[in-house]
C-alpha cells in the first residue's frame, strides 16, 4: 500500500519558522508515512482571497493545484486555515467554472490539516511522546469551524506522557489574527490579542499549543513585545518529543 | 475612512463602553446557550429547518408576497408597499396628516431606523416618542441605537440616571427599577394619549395574513391596541409560508436575541377592531418596504435576506465586543441601524456598497457569527463576498480594489500574489529577505516592526530564516526519522466533518396526561414569576374574590363573555366588586379569561373578541387570569390553529410580568404592562 503523502508547508512555516516543517516531518516519518515535498509550491491564495482580491487569489489557487494533481499522494497541511481556504474556499473561487471546480474538488478529497490526518485517517492517537510541563491549547477559528477539528489536536495532547494539560478560558475566542485584518485593523487586533494572552497567563501553563502557524505568529509575536516568557508551539514541535 | 478609524479609536479607549460591551457579551453568550439548551429538538436540526424555511421564502419572495397581501387584505388590512425610504417616510406622513396626528407612540422597528422615520415626523411638527426603554433612553439622549435588540447596550445604569435627571426631572438615581417606574410614568400617558402606534413586525404569515410581534415590556402592545390607528413597518423579506413555520421561528429568535424561551408577549394581529372588538385601533396600515431588498435578492448576497433580526451574532462577535454598534459608520461617516457581523452585509447590501463596503474588511473571519445565527447564514462567506465586489464580484477583475483597504497593502497583495506565482523567484526573495532581516535584527530571532506596518503596533516578528524550508529540503538538510513500526494509512475520503454541536436527538415533548400538562405549565410560569393558583371549578368564584379583597381593590376591568366565566361576575358583583368593560385609569386589576395556554412555555393565549378587551391584561399593574385545565396544550402549534385563535382580530401570548432588561441587562419587572400576572387554574 502507497503510504506518501506530499507535504503542503505552507508559506509561513517555509519563510518563518521551518523548524515547524520539519518538526512535521519527523512525526509523519514516526508514523510510517513517506513525505513528499513538491518544490513548485507556494501559497494557497488565502491572504488576497480574504482581502476580496479573487483574480489574484485564483492565480495562487491554480498553481496551487498544478503542483499537487501532479500526483494523487494524499496532501497534509499543518494548518486549519489553508486546508479551510482548499476545502471550502476553492469552491467558491471556481464557482460556475465547471473544469477548475472539478480539480479544485479533487485535490480538497485527498487534503487534510495535520492532527485530522493523523487521528481520523492513520488512527494514531498516541505517539509515546513526552513533555513534563504544564501546556494550554489555543483552537484556531478556521480549524474549529470551518473545519470541526478539535477531538483530534486534543486527543494527541492529552494522550502526551508528564504533561500537565490546563484548559484556556474563553478558548474558542479569536486571537484577533486574521490574517490581512491583523495589518489592516492593528488596534481592534491588539484588544484581541491582550484578552487572549491575559487568559492565557491565567493558566500558569508556559506553553501554548496551537494548530495554525499564523495565531502562532500573532500570540507568541504579542507576548514577546510584552517581555513575557510563555512560549507558543505548534502542535508538531510538541508531538516531535518521541521517547523512543 | 479617516472617521471611521476614530471612530474605532475612540471605542477602544472609552472605558464605560469597553464595561458595557464586555457585559453584554458575557451574559447574552451564556443566556444564548442556556436557552438553546431547552430547544424541544437539536438545535442543529432546528437550524436547518429554519434554514430551509427561510430560503424558500427568498427564493420564491414574491410569490409569498403576493399571497400574504392578499390575505392581509381580506383580514381588513390596510396594506401600502414602498420602494424606497423616501415612499414609505411619504405614506406615513400621509397617515398622520389624514388623521390629523400630532403625537405618535413607536414601539422598537430597525425597517424605522432605517428609513430614518423620526427625524422626518419631528421635522413634519409631529412629536413621536420611542416607548421601547432602551430606545426611549437613547432618544433622550439624541443618540442612535448601538445594537439592534438591546439599543442602548452602550450604557451604564448612571448614564441612565443623568439622563432622567436633565430631561425627566427626576431626583438622580442608579436604581434601576425606579428609572424604569419614571419612565412608566411618562410613557402611559403617551400611550393613552398617541393619535397613532407604530410598530414593526418581527414576522408575516403568507397563508394567514397574520403579523407577529414580540416584546417584552409591553411598549409593542400598548402601541398596536390604544391608539385609534395602527401603523406597521415591515421589511419585505420577514415572511414565513404557515403558522407551523412560524412556530420554528419563534422558538428560535428569541432564545437566540435575549436568551429566553419566549417573549413575554407574543402577538398575533389579523385585523382592525371588529364589531365585537372592545378596544384595539379602528384602522390597521401595514407598510411593506423594499429599500434595497429585491435588488440585493438577485445577488450574490442574498442570504442576508434570511436574517430574522435575532442580534446573536452581534453578541458573539468579537469585534462588535471591541468597537460597539456606534463605530460601525460609513466611509463618510453616514449612518447604518445594522452594527456587527450582519450589520457589515446589510448595510452595504441595502444602502450601498461604495458607502458600506469597508465594513466587512473590520473581521477576522473567526466565524463566531456563523456559530451564533439561529439560521445558519454564512456570515463569514457573506462578508468575504461583500470585500471581494459585492452584488458584482469581480473573480476574474485584475485591477478590482477592495473597498476599506489601504493602497499599500493593495499593492502589496498584488506583489505577494505574483511572487506566489513563481517558486524560483519566491526562494530568491526568500533568502534575501532572510539575509537583510538577519542583518537588520543584528541576529536576534525577533524585529520589532514599527507601528506603522500595522504587525509592529503591538506585535513583534520572529526573523526571516536565511533558509528557507524548501531550500533546507532541497539541501536533505531536514532529517528524517525512521518510522518505528507497520503503520498502514488508509487513505479512505474521510467525511466532511460535521460541526461541534453534535449530540442525540431529543425525544419531543411526552406530555399528554392532563395532570402533568397542567404540573408542566405551571413550573414554566412561574419560573417566569407568575403566580399560580389551582382549585376545583365550585371554588373558584370563591377564590377570585379571596384574591381580589387581599389585593384590596374593589374596582376591577374585565372580560364579560358568556357561560363559564358568567357565573364568576355574577359573584364578584354580589361581593360589590365595580366591573368595567373600558379601562378606568384607576383600576388596578385586570381580570380575563385564558383561551388556550401553552404548557412548554408557560404562556396563556387571549383573543379579542365580545366582552374580551385587550386591554384588561395590558394596563392594570396587576392580571388575573382564570385558566380551565382543559384549555391547557402541549406546544404552541396546538394553540395556533384553533378557531378562536385564528378568527380573532388579535390575540396575544403572555409569558409572565412585563420586564425589561435594557439597562445594564438588569432583569426589572414591570415596565409598560402588569407587573404581576396571577392564574387561577380551575380542574
Amino acid at each position: 500500500m502507497n503510504n506518501t503523502v506530499q507535504l503542503f508547508a505552507t508559506c509561513l512555516i517555509d519563510t518563518l519558522k521551518p523548524k515547524i516543517g520539519e518538526a512535521v516531518v519527523h512525526v509523519l516519518n514516526h508514523v510510517g508515512t513517506q513525505v513528499e515535498f513538491p518544490l513548485e509550491q507556494t501559497c494557497c491564495g488565502q491572504p488576497a482571497f480574504n482581502a476580496g482580491m479573487r483574480s489574484q487569489a485564483r492565480k495562487m489557487a491554480e498553481h496551487t493545484i498544478q503542483v499537487f494533481e501532479k500526483s494523487q499522494n494524499p496532501i497534509i497541511i499543518p494548518s486549519g486555515s489553508c486546508t479551510s481556504m482548499i476545502r471550502h474556499s476553492y469552491l467558491e473561487l471556481f464557482s460556475g467554472d465547471e473544469t477548475w471546480l472539478h480539480r479544485a474538488q479533487n485535490l480538497a478529497a485527498r487534503t487534510y490539516e495535520f492532527t485530522e490526518f493523523l487521528v481520523d485517517i492513520l488512527g494514531v492517537e498516541d505517539l509515546d511522546v513526552s513533555f513534563p510541563h504544564k501546556i494550554t491549547y489555543h483552537p484556531s477559528c478556521h480549524l474549529l469551524r470551518n473545519l470541526g477539528i478539535d477531538r483530534q489536536p486534543r486527543t494527541l495532547l492529552a494522550n502526551i506522557r508528564d504533561a500537565e494539560f490546563i484548559e484556556l478560558p474563553h478558548a474558542t475566542d479569536c486571537c484577533g489574527f486574521g490574517g490581512v485584518f491583523s495589518a489592516d485593523q492593528p488596534e481592534i487586533s491588539t484588544a484581541m490579542l491582550n484578552r487572549k494572552i491575559e487568559n492565557i497567563i491565567s493558566t500558569s501553563a508556559p506553553y501554548v499549543i496551537t494548530c495554525d502557524t499564523g495565531c502562532l505568529l500573532n500570540i507568541s509575536g504579542g507576548v514577546h513585545r510584552k517581555k513575557l516568557p510563555q512560549k507558543v508551539l505548534h502542535i508538531a514541535e510538541i508531538l516531535d518529543n518521541f521517547k523512543t | 475612512m479617516k472617521i471611521f478609524k476614530q471612530k474605532i479609536r475612540q471605542a477602544l479607549n472609552d472605558q464605560v463602553l469597553q464595561a458595557a460591551l464586555d457585559a453584554n457579551a458575557e451574559r447574552r453568550n451564556a443566556a444564548r446557550l442556556t436557552a438553546l439548551a431547552s430547544l424541544p429538538i437539536n438545535y442543529e436540526e432546528a437550524q436547518e429547518q429554519a434554514y430551509k424555511i427561510r430560503k424558500n421564502v427568498i427564493d420564491n419572495l414574491e410569490k409569498y408576497l403576493e399571497l400574504f397581501i392578499q390575505n392581509a387584505k381580506a383580514n381588513g388590512l390596510i396594506v401600502h408597499t414602498a420602494e424606497n425610504a423616501i415612499q414609505a417616510r411619504e405614506i406615513i406622513l400621509g397617515i398622520a396628516k389624514n388623521n390629523n396626528a400630532k403625537l405618535i407612540a413607536k414601539s422598537k422597528s430597525m425597517v424605522s431606523e432605517e428609513i430614518l422615520l423620526n427625524q422626518c415626523l419631528e421635522d413634519s411638527g409631529i412629536q413621536t416618542v420611542e416607548t421601547d426603554l432602551g430606545e426611549y433612553i437613547i432618544q433622550l439622549r439624541g443618540e442612535h441605537p448601538s445594537h439592534i435588540i438591546t439599543p442602548a447596550v452602550h450604557l451604564l445604569r448612571n448614564q441612565v440616571g443623568e439622563t432622567f435627571q436633565k430631561k425627566l426631572g427626576i431626583p438622580y438615581t442608579t436604581d434601576i427599577p425606579i428609572l424604569t417606574q419614571a419612565a412608566r410614568k411618562t410613557l402611559r400617558k403617551i400611550f393613552l394619549d398617541a393619535d397613532i402606534g407604530i410598530s414593526g413586525v418581527n414576522f408575516g404569515v403568507a397563508e394567514s395574513g397574520t403579523l407577529c410581534i414580540i416584546t417584552n415590556e409591553g411598549n409593542g402592545r400598548m402601541v398596536t391596541t390604544m391608539p385609534k390607528i395602527h401603523v406597521a413597518l415591515m421589511g419585505i423579506e420577514r415572511i414565513v409560508p404557515t403558522l407551523e413555520d412560524l412556530v420554528k421561528m419563534l422558538d428560535l429568535l428569541p432564545r437566540s436575541a435575549t436568551g429566553q424561551e419566549t417573549t413575554v408577549y407574543t402577538q398575533f394581529i389579523h385585523s382592525p377592531r371588529s364589531n365585537n372588538d372592545l378596544d384595539g385601533p379602528l384602522k390597521r396600515h401595514l407598510i411593506l418596504v423594499d429599500n434595497g431588498r429585491r435588488n440585493t435578492n438577485k445577488s450574490p448576497i442574498q442570504d442576508v435576506l434570511l436574517c430574522i433580526r435575532c442580534g446573536a451574532c452581534i453578541n458573539a462577535c468579537p469585534v462588535f465586543r471591541e468597537i460597539g454598534g456606534h463605530a460601525y459608520i460609513g466611509e463618510k461617516g453616514e449612518f447604518t441601524p445594522y452594527p456587527g457581523p450582519i450589520g457589515s452585509v446589510i448595510s452595504p447590501a441595502l444602502f450601498g456598497e461604495s458607502k458600506f463596503g469597508h465594513l466587512a474588511q473590520v473581521c477576522s473571519l473567526c466565524g463566531a457569527c456563523k456559530e451564533a445565527c439561529p439560521i445558519n447564514i454564512d456570515l463569514p462567506n457573506l462578508l468575504l463576498r461583500v470585500r471581494a465586489g459585492g452584488k458584482e464580484i469581480h473573480s476574474k477583475k485584475q485591477n478590482f480594489q477592495p473597498r476599506g483597504l489601504t493602497a499599500p497593502l493593495i499593492y502589496s497583495l498584488r506583489i505577494f500574489s505574483f511572487i506566489m506565482q513563481h517558486p524560483k523567484l519566491l526562494l530568491v526573495l526568500q533568502k534575501t529577505l532572510g539575509l537583510f532581516s538577519t542583518i537588520f535584527s543584528l541576529g536576534k530571532p525577533w524585529i520589532n516592526l514599527p507601528p506603522f506596518s500595522g504587525w509592529g503596533y503591538s506585535k513583534d516578528i520572529p526573523t526571516p530564516v536565511k533558509h528557507p524550508f524548501r531550500e533546507q529540503w532541497v539541501k536533505k538538510a531536514i532529517s528524517f526519522k525512521e518510522p518505528p513500526g507497520n503503520f498502514k494509512p488508509s487513505h479512505a475520503l474521510m467525511d466532511q466533518q460535521k460541526s461541534l454541536h453534535g449530540g442525540s436527538k431529543r425525544k419531543s415533548l411526552s406530555v399528554k396526561n392532563r395532570t402533568i400538562l397542567i404540573h408542566k405549565f405551571e413550573r414554566e410560569f412561574t419560573t417566569l414569576d407568575g403566580k399560580f393558583y389551582i382549585c376545583s371549578k365550585d371554588t373558584l368564584a370563591d377564590k377570585v374574590i379571596e384574591l381580589l379583597k387581599s389585593l384590596k381593590t374593589e374596582q376591577i376591568i374585565s372580560w364579560n363573555v358568556r357561560g363559564k366565566f358568567e357565573k364568576i361576575i355574577d359573584s364578584l358583583i354580589e361581593n360589590n366588586i365595580a366591573i368595567n368593560l373600558c379601562m378606568p385609569s384607576n383600576a388596578k386589576v385586570g381580570l380575563t379569561g385564558v383561551t388556550a395556554a401553552v404548557a412548554e412555555t408557560g404562556s396563556i393565549m387571549l383573543t379579542s373578541g365580545e366582552g374580551k378587551p385587550l386591554s384588561a391584561s395590558l394596563l392594570p399593574e396587576t392580571h388575573i387570569a382564570i385558566l380551565y385545565a382543559e384549555d391547557i396544550y402541549p406546544r404552541l402549534e396546538n394553540v395556533l390553529t384553533l378557531p378562536e385563535v385564528k378568527n380573532a382580530s388579535a390575540s396575544v401570548l403572555i409569558s409572565g410580568p412585563s420586564r425589561t432588561a435594557d439597562i445594564e441587562m438588569t432583569l426589572t419587572i414591570g415596565v409598560h404592562g402588569p407587573r404581576e400576572v396571577i392564574v387561577i387554574c380551575a380542574t
